[in-house]
């Protein structure tokens, strides 16, 4: 035992200087920078709770001529929780990003007003009202995802589960199987009347699971096996994992016959190959085995076959009229065109006449009542929130950190792509939710649980690195 | 409550969206478009080669060492310092023998050299497979050893890729990304 070691900190100080070093270096960069991104995002929050309650004015007006200054409670208490976690914002994560939580706030706003201009229409009052139902939704989802928040302080602990995270996320993916479908897609967990979609929180567990995964296996995923033209294919014995997903996205399929989802989970999974190895083989092998198997699987299942045929000949007089037929599809469009470019207003529209046009058909009744420009003001939030996602992970310090930001940030830009591309007649219409503006319980809560996810890993980067663009 | 009113309301809120949208665009424009401070020191950092390769790569060298020396410099597991005085057999060179810069010459600092994307790096490597702090020279018992930082695409010695602190011999070439460098007497 030599003088060094005779403090308490002497043994710790041989051990780790470095870890010492780094440590004061952080705080020293904390000090200087104390709350610049926070002090950007109060204002932002503020304007995107003004637009929420000016959203539900504007439907009050317009839908009946007057004010209920009840209903106008309902997107103050949604802004009152924002404001909650901005707090929570400033004391566990001052450096993350200053633009998630604004606009998650304003969607999650603009879906409640339009949620409750259906209640008006159809007319669903009280605790019935389905507004009502999506703010105490809301609630619960931006208290989960501030807890989720303030408990991971450091994302990097998520990729020791990852295989917990894989089987939780198959679990609550057969879960369903053992309730009744509804509307035909079993994607459903009916507990005590309160229906759950658990496969809207497995798209988190899974992509914790495909990053954890993929950083250990990105050297062996991305060896060339074989070069055709201008694609370097991997090696055969490297397929294993891409045809396992591919199995459970076919068999989601087929199963749960939900298109939606299977889609969501491979594109997912392809997405993060992609980034993880750098190699477009992988799009390309992946592309041609779900299009092979969807285009298999339109021939074979009717409800495939079914959606295939609503997509591409949905103005026939036999589809229009059919049960299940494009019905709801063409409604929407119809929404959409009688919307034109300023919208009908919020309110003066008739967004009712389309079947569940509060969850699945939420972006043409926007569209209707928005317009052209509004609905594009709202994809450009989406799109602002991706790009910020997919730079949360392209600054992350880790590699597992990296690929769940941007694997989540894409979860959200590919199913606004599948809901919006299936409204409107893009792609097939398929079962999924429009992230923050539909009603639905299960889906806010993933999806803010995306965005805390997305703000702790935001916060983890040095601010040397992370400007946000602010200087 | 007229037409007219409802309608100059909804063309407003319409209006109010897009501000947001565009305050937010706004307030991250120099994520868009790139930063005038920013890009002055990183201009500095990243090419101070082609022009004056002995004055400016020591500034560089002395803002890498300010951000990560000194935990080397206090570890015990590190040598005695060399000081300035490498031994005989010492590296005082790099040279890059291959990539974007290929041919340019940097004098080796007294202790140690970040490589990595960082405008911070004593050696600033900008392409799609450098990591942030990529790795690092590190001048151990008058040896240049390269330990690479858990970077993405990994720091190759020889061909062979590096996972623990690696002697690094005279003339022998590293790679890092698409730059390829040896160490020079």
């Amino acid at each position: 035992m030599s003088a060094s070691t005779s403090s308490a900190a002497g043994p710790s100080l041989a051990t780790g200087p470095g870890r010492i070093s780094d440590f004061t270096s952080s705080i020293r960069i904390r000090l200087r920078e104390p709350a610049r991104l926070r002090n950007v995002e109060l204002p932002l929050l503020l304007f995107a709770i003004g637009l929420s309650i000016g959203a539900m004015a504007l439907v009050q007006l317009g839908a009946q001529g007057q004010f209920d200054e009840g209903m106008l409670a309902l997107p103050a208490a949604l802004g009152g929780l924002a404001l909650v976690g901005h707090i929570i914002l400033r004391v566990t994560a001052p450096g993350a990003d200053p633009f998630l939580l604004p606009i998650a706030t304003v969607l999650n706003g603009i879906g409640i007003a339009e949620i409750s201009r259906l209640d008006i229409a159809k007319p669903r009052l009280g605790w019935e009202a389905l507004a009502v139902k999506q703010v105490v939704f809301s609630a619960i989802a931006m208290i989960l995802a501030f807890i989720v928040l303030a408990a991971f302080r450091n994302i990097r602990v998520l990729s020791r589960y990852r295989y917990i995270a894989m089987f939780v996320g198959i679990a609550l993916l057969l879960l369903p199987m053992a309730f009744k479908p509804i509307n035909g897609a079993q994607v459903w967990v009916t507990i005590g009347g309160i229906n759950f979609q658990p496969g809207e929180l497995a798209k988190i567990a899974l992509a914790v699971f495909f990053a954890g995964y993929l950083v250990t296996a990105r050297d062996s995923l991305s060896i060339i096996g074989r070069r055709l033209g201008p694609l370097q294919f991997p090696r055969a014995r490297d397929l294993g994992p891409i045809l396992i997903v591919w199995v459970v996205a076919m068999g989601v399929l087929v199963v749960q016959r939900d298109l939606g989802t299977s889609l969501l989970y491979f594109g997912l999974f392809l997405v993060m190959i992609y980034v993880a190895t750098a190699r477009l083989s992988w799009v390309v092998l992946g592309m041609t085995l779900f299009i092979g198997g969807a285009l298999i699987a339109s021939q074979t299942l009717g409800y495939v076959n079914g959606r295939f045929v609503t997509w591409l000949d949905a103005f026939s007089n036999a589809q229009y009229t059919a049960d299940r037929g494009s019905y709801q599809v063409v409604q929407g469009l119809f929404g959409l065109a009688d919307g034109g470019l300023i919208g009908t207003g919020l309110g003066q529209g008739r967004p009712d006449i389309v079947p569940v046009a509060e969850s699945d058909f939420i972006i043409p009744s926007l569209g209707e009542e928005l317009g052209l420009i509004g609905l594009f003001a709202i994809l450009g939030l989406y799109l602002l929130m991706v790009s910020r996602g997919l730079r949360i992970g392209h600054l992350g310090d880790d590699d597992f950190g990296r690929l769940l930001g941007v694997g989540l940030s894409f979860v959200i830009a590919l199913q606004t792509f599948i809901v919006v591309g299936g409204v409107t007649r893009v792609i097939p219409l398929t079962g999924l939710t429009t992230p923050f503006l539909a009603a639905g319980g299960s889906s806010l809560v993933a999806n803010w649980i995306i965005v805390a996810l997305l703000l702790r890993l935001s916060d983890g980067i040095r601010p040397a690195r992370f400007p946000g663009g602010l200087q | 409550m007229s037409d007219l009113v409802l309608l100059v309301l909804r063309i407003g809120f319409l209006l109010l969206l897009w501000v947001f949208v565009f305050a937010i665009v706004y307030a991250l424009r120099s994520d868009l478009f790139g930063q005038r401070a920013r890009k002055k020191d990183g201009a500095a950092a990243a090419s101070p080669f082609p022009s004056s390769p002995m004055s400016a790569a020591p500034v560089a060298a002395a803002g890498a060492a300010s951000a990560v020396t000194a935990p080397v410099s206090s570890a015990p597991s590190t040598p005695p310092p060399t000081g300035g005085r490498p031994g005989a057999n010492t590296a005082r060179r790099l040279v890059i023998t291959s990539g974007p810069r290929e041919g340019t010459e940097l004098e080796l600092p007294g202790e140690q050299l970040a490589i990595g994307r960082s405008s911070e790096s004593g050696l600033v490597i900008r392409d799609d497979y450098t990591s942030t702090h990529h790795a690092r020279l590190m001048l151990w018992n008058d040896q240049w050893v390269v330990q690479d930082l858990d970077s993405t695409n990994g720091t190759f010695l020889d061909g062979q890729r590096v996972t623990l602190p690696t002697p690094v011999p005279l003339d022998t070439p590293v790679t890092i990304g698409q730059t390829t460098f040896e160490l020079r007497r």
